[in-house]
Protein backbone atom coordinates (compact mmCIF):
# COMPACT_ATOMS: atom_id res chain seq x y z
CA UNK A 1 0.00 0.00 0.00
CA UNK A 2 1.11 3.64 -0.75
CA UNK A 3 0.75 6.35 1.31
CA UNK A 4 1.29 9.65 0.67
CA UNK A 5 2.29 11.48 4.02
CA UNK A 6 -1.06 13.54 4.46
CA UNK A 7 -2.57 10.32 4.53
CA UNK A 8 -0.40 9.20 7.48
CA UNK A 9 -1.12 12.06 9.43
CA UNK A 10 -4.83 12.07 9.14
CA UNK A 11 -4.82 8.72 9.83
CA UNK A 12 -2.62 9.21 12.61
CA UNK A 13 -5.13 11.76 13.95
CA UNK A 14 -8.26 9.88 13.33
CA UNK A 15 -6.99 7.17 15.03
CA UNK A 16 -5.66 9.16 18.08
CA UNK A 17 -9.30 11.13 18.20
CA UNK A 18 -11.20 7.88 18.82
CA UNK A 19 -7.85 5.99 20.99
CA UNK A 20 -8.35 8.80 23.58
CA UNK A 21 -12.17 9.50 23.15
CA UNK A 22 -12.24 5.52 24.53
CA UNK A 23 -9.76 6.36 26.75
CA UNK A 24 -11.11 9.62 28.35
CA UNK A 25 -15.22 8.20 28.06
CA UNK A 26 -16.25 9.54 31.31
CA UNK A 27 -16.76 6.24 33.61
CA UNK A 28 -20.53 6.17 34.73
CA UNK A 29 -21.25 8.62 37.48
CA UNK A 30 -24.45 6.62 38.26
CA UNK A 31 -25.34 5.80 41.95
CA UNK A 32 -23.54 2.81 43.35
CA UNK A 33 -25.20 -0.32 42.91
CA UNK A 34 -25.74 -1.05 46.46
CA UNK A 35 -27.41 1.56 48.41
CA UNK A 36 -24.81 1.14 51.15
CA UNK A 37 -25.42 4.20 53.25
CA UNK A 38 -28.90 3.47 54.12
CA UNK A 39 -29.19 3.30 58.03
CA UNK A 40 -28.90 -0.61 58.97
CA UNK A 41 -31.95 -2.42 60.14
CA UNK A 42 -32.09 -3.08 63.97
CA UNK A 43 -33.76 -6.57 64.48
CA UNK A 44 -34.38 -7.93 68.06
CA UNK A 45 -34.32 -11.72 68.22
CA UNK A 46 -33.62 -14.86 70.84
CA UNK A 47 -31.26 -17.00 68.99
CA UNK A 48 -29.16 -19.33 70.79
CA UNK A 49 -25.48 -19.48 68.91
CA UNK A 50 -24.00 -22.92 69.14
CA UNK A 51 -20.21 -23.17 70.25
CA UNK A 52 -17.30 -22.77 67.91
CA UNK A 53 -13.39 -22.67 66.99
CA UNK A 54 -11.48 -20.20 65.04
CA UNK A 55 -8.44 -18.94 64.45
CA UNK A 56 -7.59 -15.07 65.30
CA UNK A 57 -5.05 -12.67 63.73
CA UNK A 58 -2.32 -13.92 65.75
CA UNK A 59 -2.91 -17.88 64.39
CA UNK A 60 -3.79 -18.70 68.27
CA UNK A 61 -7.16 -21.04 68.72
CA UNK A 62 -10.46 -18.90 69.69
CA UNK A 63 -13.33 -20.55 71.33
CA UNK A 64 -16.58 -18.69 70.84
CA UNK A 65 -17.64 -20.32 74.80
CA UNK A 66 -14.59 -18.67 76.33
CA UNK A 67 -16.93 -15.25 75.67
CA UNK A 68 -19.59 -16.36 78.35
CA UNK A 69 -20.27 -14.25 80.90
CA UNK A 70 -19.39 -11.18 78.22
CA UNK A 71 -21.93 -9.29 75.79
CA UNK A 72 -19.83 -9.88 72.34
CA UNK A 73 -20.53 -8.00 69.16
CA UNK A 74 -19.94 -9.90 66.01
CA UNK A 75 -19.43 -8.67 62.72
CA UNK A 76 -18.91 -10.70 59.29
CA UNK A 77 -17.02 -9.02 56.78
CA UNK A 78 -13.97 -9.02 54.73
CA UNK A 79 -10.71 -7.02 54.24
CA UNK A 80 -11.02 -6.41 50.30
CA UNK A 81 -14.67 -5.06 50.83
CA UNK A 82 -15.26 -2.24 48.96
CA UNK A 83 -18.08 -1.42 50.34
CA UNK A 84 -20.34 -2.75 53.21
CA UNK A 85 -17.51 -3.64 55.56
CA UNK A 86 -15.15 -0.32 55.70
CA UNK A 87 -18.71 0.82 57.41
CA UNK A 88 -18.98 -2.22 59.46
CA UNK A 89 -16.07 -1.55 60.91
CA UNK A 90 -15.46 1.75 61.30
CA UNK A 91 -19.01 1.54 63.35
CA UNK A 92 -17.45 -0.96 65.32
CA UNK A 93 -14.47 1.10 66.28
CA UNK A 94 -17.03 3.60 67.68
CA UNK A 95 -18.29 1.29 69.27
CA UNK A 96 -14.85 0.09 71.02
CA UNK A 97 -14.10 3.66 71.42
CA UNK A 98 -16.80 5.09 73.03
CA UNK A 99 -17.01 2.08 75.34
CA UNK A 100 -17.06 3.45 79.38
CA UNK A 101 -13.37 2.03 80.79
CA UNK A 102 -15.55 0.10 83.62
CA UNK A 103 -17.71 -1.66 80.90
CA UNK A 104 -14.61 -2.87 78.69
CA UNK A 105 -14.15 -6.00 80.33
CA UNK A 106 -17.33 -6.87 79.97
CA UNK A 107 -17.64 -6.31 76.28
CA UNK A 108 -15.76 -8.40 73.40
CA UNK A 109 -15.79 -7.96 69.61
CA UNK A 110 -15.82 -10.18 66.69
CA UNK A 111 -14.93 -10.09 63.39
CA UNK A 112 -15.19 -12.92 61.38
CA UNK A 113 -14.36 -13.11 57.83
CA UNK A 114 -16.46 -14.36 54.93
CA UNK A 115 -13.95 -14.82 52.55
CA UNK A 116 -11.36 -17.26 54.05
CA UNK A 117 -9.32 -17.61 50.51
CA UNK A 118 -7.83 -14.19 51.17
CA UNK A 119 -8.33 -13.62 54.64
CA UNK A 120 -5.57 -15.21 56.30
CA UNK A 121 -4.42 -14.42 60.36
CA UNK A 122 -1.72 -11.61 58.95
CA UNK A 123 -4.16 -10.41 56.07
CA UNK A 124 -6.67 -9.81 59.32
CA UNK A 125 -3.98 -8.55 61.31
CA UNK A 126 -3.24 -5.80 58.85
CA UNK A 127 -6.74 -4.84 58.57
CA UNK A 128 -6.57 -3.94 62.27
CA UNK A 129 -4.02 -2.27 62.12
CA UNK A 130 -4.68 -0.27 59.25
CA UNK A 131 -8.19 0.91 61.10
CA UNK A 132 -5.79 1.74 64.30
CA UNK A 133 -7.84 -1.01 66.37
CA UNK A 134 -7.35 -2.19 69.75
CA UNK A 135 -6.56 -5.96 69.34
CA UNK A 136 -6.88 -6.28 73.61
CA UNK A 137 -11.07 -6.88 73.16
CA UNK A 138 -11.43 -7.31 69.58
CA UNK A 139 -10.23 -9.89 67.44
CA UNK A 140 -10.32 -10.73 63.91
CA UNK A 141 -11.59 -14.70 62.81
CA UNK A 142 -11.13 -16.65 60.11
CA UNK A 143 -10.40 -20.54 59.22
CA UNK A 144 -10.66 -23.21 56.36
CA UNK A 145 -14.02 -22.58 54.22
CA UNK A 146 -15.62 -26.13 56.11
CA UNK A 147 -15.40 -24.73 59.42
CA UNK A 148 -16.57 -21.22 58.44
CA UNK A 149 -19.63 -22.48 56.73
CA UNK A 150 -21.89 -23.57 60.05
CA UNK A 151 -20.67 -20.66 61.67
CA UNK A 152 -21.80 -18.41 58.86
CA UNK A 153 -25.26 -20.24 59.13
CA UNK A 154 -25.40 -20.66 62.75
CA UNK A 155 -26.07 -16.94 62.85
CA UNK A 156 -28.02 -16.39 59.18
CA UNK A 157 -25.08 -15.27 57.32
CA UNK A 158 -25.00 -15.92 53.60
CA UNK A 159 -21.88 -15.73 52.00
CA UNK A 160 -21.63 -16.73 48.03
CA UNK A 161 -18.20 -15.86 46.79
CA UNK A 162 -18.39 -14.03 43.28
CA UNK A 163 -15.50 -13.65 40.39
CA UNK A 164 -12.45 -11.24 40.91
CA UNK A 165 -12.65 -11.47 44.91
CA UNK A 166 -15.75 -10.08 45.31
CA UNK A 167 -17.93 -11.50 47.76
CA UNK A 168 -21.96 -11.01 48.15
CA UNK A 169 -22.28 -11.55 51.98
CA UNK A 170 -25.09 -10.49 54.41
CA UNK A 171 -24.07 -7.57 56.22
CA UNK A 172 -24.23 -8.41 59.56
CA UNK A 173 -23.43 -7.31 63.17
CA UNK A 174 -25.04 -9.32 66.00
CA UNK A 175 -24.92 -8.58 69.59
CA UNK A 176 -24.67 -11.26 71.56
CA UNK A 177 -25.49 -11.54 75.62
CA UNK A 178 -23.70 -13.21 78.45
CA UNK A 179 -25.58 -16.74 77.84
CA UNK A 180 -24.16 -17.27 73.75
CA UNK A 181 -27.94 -15.78 72.61
CA UNK A 182 -28.19 -13.77 69.73
CA UNK A 183 -30.33 -10.63 71.18
CA UNK A 184 -30.17 -8.05 68.61
CA UNK A 185 -28.92 -8.27 64.57
CA UNK A 186 -28.35 -5.01 63.06
CA UNK A 187 -28.28 -5.76 59.28
CA UNK A 188 -26.77 -2.82 56.59
CA UNK A 189 -23.68 -1.10 56.25
CA UNK A 190 -24.08 1.58 58.92
CA UNK A 191 -25.34 0.57 62.12
CA UNK A 192 -25.23 3.61 64.37
CA UNK A 193 -22.88 2.90 67.03
CA UNK A 194 -25.14 4.85 69.59
CA UNK A 195 -28.32 2.68 69.26
CA UNK A 196 -25.77 -0.37 69.52
CA UNK A 197 -24.29 1.52 72.80
CA UNK A 198 -27.64 2.21 74.32
CA UNK A 199 -28.21 -2.49 73.24
CA UNK A 200 -25.47 -3.14 75.41
CA UNK A 201 -26.17 -1.67 78.22
CA UNK A 202 -30.02 -2.84 78.14
CA UNK A 203 -27.74 -6.71 77.99
CA UNK A 204 -25.56 -5.60 80.94
CA UNK A 205 -28.17 -4.57 82.88
CA UNK A 206 -30.15 -6.88 82.09
CA UNK A 207 -27.19 -9.75 82.95
CA UNK B 1 -6.93 10.48 -1.34
CA UNK B 2 -9.32 7.47 -0.98
CA UNK B 3 -11.66 7.00 2.04
CA UNK B 4 -11.12 3.57 1.88
CA UNK B 5 -7.49 3.54 2.49
CA UNK B 6 -7.56 6.31 5.20
CA UNK B 7 -9.99 4.12 7.18
CA UNK B 8 -8.26 0.85 6.64
CA UNK B 9 -4.94 3.07 8.01
CA UNK B 10 -7.04 4.57 10.90
CA UNK B 11 -8.36 1.13 11.86
CA UNK B 12 -4.42 -0.97 11.66
CA UNK B 13 -3.01 2.27 14.07
CA UNK B 14 -6.32 1.75 16.14
CA UNK B 15 -5.77 -1.73 16.77
CA UNK B 16 -2.36 -1.53 17.20
CA UNK B 17 -2.50 0.65 19.93
CA UNK B 18 -4.64 -1.26 21.73
CA UNK B 19 -7.47 -0.76 24.27
CA UNK B 20 -10.24 -0.92 22.25
CA UNK B 21 -11.97 -0.46 25.27
CA UNK B 22 -11.26 -0.28 28.88
CA UNK B 23 -14.52 -1.71 30.00
CA UNK B 24 -12.65 -4.11 32.87
CA UNK B 25 -10.92 -1.40 33.58
CA UNK B 26 -13.98 0.50 34.08
CA UNK B 27 -15.87 -2.45 36.19
CA UNK B 28 -12.43 -2.84 38.32
CA UNK B 29 -13.14 0.79 39.53
CA UNK B 30 -16.62 0.79 39.92
CA UNK B 31 -16.30 -2.48 41.82
CA UNK B 32 -13.03 -1.56 44.06
CA UNK B 33 -12.83 2.11 44.02
CA UNK B 34 -15.80 4.20 42.99
CA UNK B 35 -17.70 3.59 46.49
CA UNK B 36 -14.84 5.94 47.96
CA UNK B 37 -13.01 7.66 45.59
CA UNK B 38 -16.24 8.31 43.27
CA UNK B 39 -16.49 8.57 39.38
CA UNK B 40 -13.70 11.20 38.76
CA UNK B 41 -10.94 10.32 41.66
CA UNK B 42 -11.88 12.87 44.06
CA UNK B 43 -12.89 11.35 46.46
CA UNK B 44 -16.71 11.76 46.54
CA UNK B 45 -17.97 7.96 46.59
CA UNK B 46 -21.24 7.56 47.53
CA UNK B 47 -19.77 5.84 51.42
CA UNK B 48 -16.87 8.14 51.55
CA UNK B 49 -18.79 10.50 53.83
CA UNK B 50 -19.60 7.80 56.25
CA UNK B 51 -16.16 6.65 56.68
CA UNK B 52 -13.71 7.29 59.75
CA UNK B 53 -11.32 8.88 57.67
CA UNK B 54 -11.10 11.47 54.34
CA UNK B 55 -10.84 10.55 51.37
CA UNK B 56 -8.57 12.35 49.29
CA UNK B 57 -8.49 13.83 45.57
CA UNK B 58 -6.26 11.19 43.94
CA UNK B 59 -5.27 12.71 41.55
CA UNK B 60 -2.29 14.89 42.87
CA UNK B 61 -1.11 11.85 44.30
CA UNK B 62 -1.15 9.76 41.70
CA UNK B 63 0.25 12.25 39.14
CA UNK B 64 3.38 12.73 41.15
CA UNK B 65 3.94 8.67 42.78
CA UNK B 66 5.97 6.48 40.74
CA UNK B 67 3.87 3.95 39.10
CA UNK B 68 5.44 1.65 41.46
CA UNK B 69 4.69 3.62 44.19
CA UNK B 70 0.52 3.90 43.30
CA UNK B 71 0.85 -0.13 42.55
CA UNK B 72 2.28 -0.62 46.20
CA UNK B 73 -0.57 1.46 47.74
CA UNK B 74 -3.23 -0.84 45.79
CA UNK B 75 -1.56 -4.07 46.42
CA UNK B 76 -0.99 -2.80 50.17
CA UNK B 77 -3.46 -0.59 51.47
CA UNK B 78 -3.10 2.52 53.10
CA UNK B 79 -4.87 3.81 56.13
CA UNK B 80 -8.07 2.06 55.79
CA UNK B 81 -7.89 1.82 52.19
CA UNK B 82 -7.77 -2.54 51.24
CA UNK B 83 -4.99 -3.85 50.39
CA UNK B 84 -5.57 -5.66 46.99
CA UNK B 85 -2.72 -7.56 46.59
CA UNK B 86 -4.23 -10.82 48.17
CA UNK B 87 -7.50 -10.75 46.24
CA UNK B 88 -6.55 -9.07 43.04
CA UNK B 89 -4.49 -10.88 40.22
CA UNK B 90 -1.42 -8.79 39.09
CA UNK B 91 -2.94 -7.61 35.65
CA UNK B 92 -6.26 -6.39 37.57
CA UNK B 93 -3.64 -4.96 39.89
CA UNK B 94 -1.82 -3.34 36.85
CA UNK B 95 -5.73 -2.32 35.30
CA UNK B 96 -6.40 -0.20 38.49
CA UNK B 97 -2.94 1.30 38.65
CA UNK B 98 -3.61 2.20 34.83
CA UNK B 99 -6.98 3.48 35.27
CA UNK B 100 -6.07 6.08 38.09
CA UNK B 101 -3.64 7.20 35.68
CA UNK B 102 -6.35 7.71 33.42
CA UNK B 103 -8.26 9.55 35.67
CA UNK B 104 -5.71 11.75 36.73
CA UNK B 105 -5.56 12.98 33.25
CA UNK B 106 -8.87 14.30 33.22
CA UNK B 107 -9.94 18.04 34.07
CA UNK B 108 -6.76 19.39 33.42
CA UNK B 109 -4.12 19.95 30.28
CA UNK B 110 -2.32 17.51 29.74
CA UNK B 111 0.65 17.72 27.89
CA UNK B 112 0.78 15.81 24.21
CA UNK B 113 3.42 13.63 25.45
CA UNK B 114 1.77 12.42 28.43
CA UNK B 115 -1.16 11.03 26.25
CA UNK B 116 1.50 8.30 24.89
CA UNK B 117 2.40 7.26 28.53
CA UNK B 118 4.72 3.80 28.39
CA UNK B 119 2.52 2.27 30.75
CA UNK B 120 -0.83 2.27 28.70
CA UNK B 121 0.97 1.03 25.76
CA UNK B 122 2.75 -1.30 27.03
CA UNK B 123 -0.12 -2.47 29.16
CA UNK B 124 -2.65 -2.39 26.16
CA UNK B 125 -0.37 -4.27 23.54
CA UNK B 126 0.68 -7.10 26.17
CA UNK B 127 -2.67 -10.01 25.51
CA UNK B 128 -2.94 -10.38 29.75
CA UNK B 129 -5.85 -12.52 28.69
CA UNK B 130 -3.94 -15.16 26.79
CA UNK B 131 -0.58 -14.74 29.02
CA UNK B 132 -2.40 -15.15 32.13
CA UNK B 133 -5.64 -16.22 31.55
CA UNK B 134 -7.36 -12.92 33.02
CA UNK B 135 -10.39 -13.71 31.73
CA UNK B 136 -11.22 -16.67 33.44
CA UNK B 137 -12.89 -16.23 36.84
CA UNK B 138 -13.19 -18.53 39.26
CA UNK B 139 -16.27 -20.62 39.72
CA UNK B 140 -18.49 -19.06 41.73
CA UNK B 141 -18.29 -20.52 45.21
CA UNK B 142 -21.35 -21.24 47.44
CA UNK B 143 -20.40 -22.97 51.47
CA UNK B 144 -21.14 -26.05 51.35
Amino acid sequence: MNLRPKEVVIGIIVAGAFFFGEQNRAISGESHPHSVTRPALRRQLHLPIPDFSLTDQTGKPFKFQTLRGKVALVAFVYTTCPDVCPLMTASMRLVQEKLPDRKRGAVFLLSITTDPEVDSPQVLKAYGERYGIDFSNWLFLTAELQTLAPVWKAFGVGVQRKARGLVDHTPLIALIDAKGVMRFGYVGSSPDHKVILRDIDFLLGSN
Amino acid sequence: MSIFRLLLLSALIFAAAGCVRSERMETLYAQRCLGCHGPSGSGDGPIAASLPADVPNFHDTVRNKSVTQIRKIIMEGKGIMPAYEPALRKPEIQDMVLFTRILSQRGRNVEWWERFDPLVWAHCNVPWEIVLGYDQPPEEKKPR
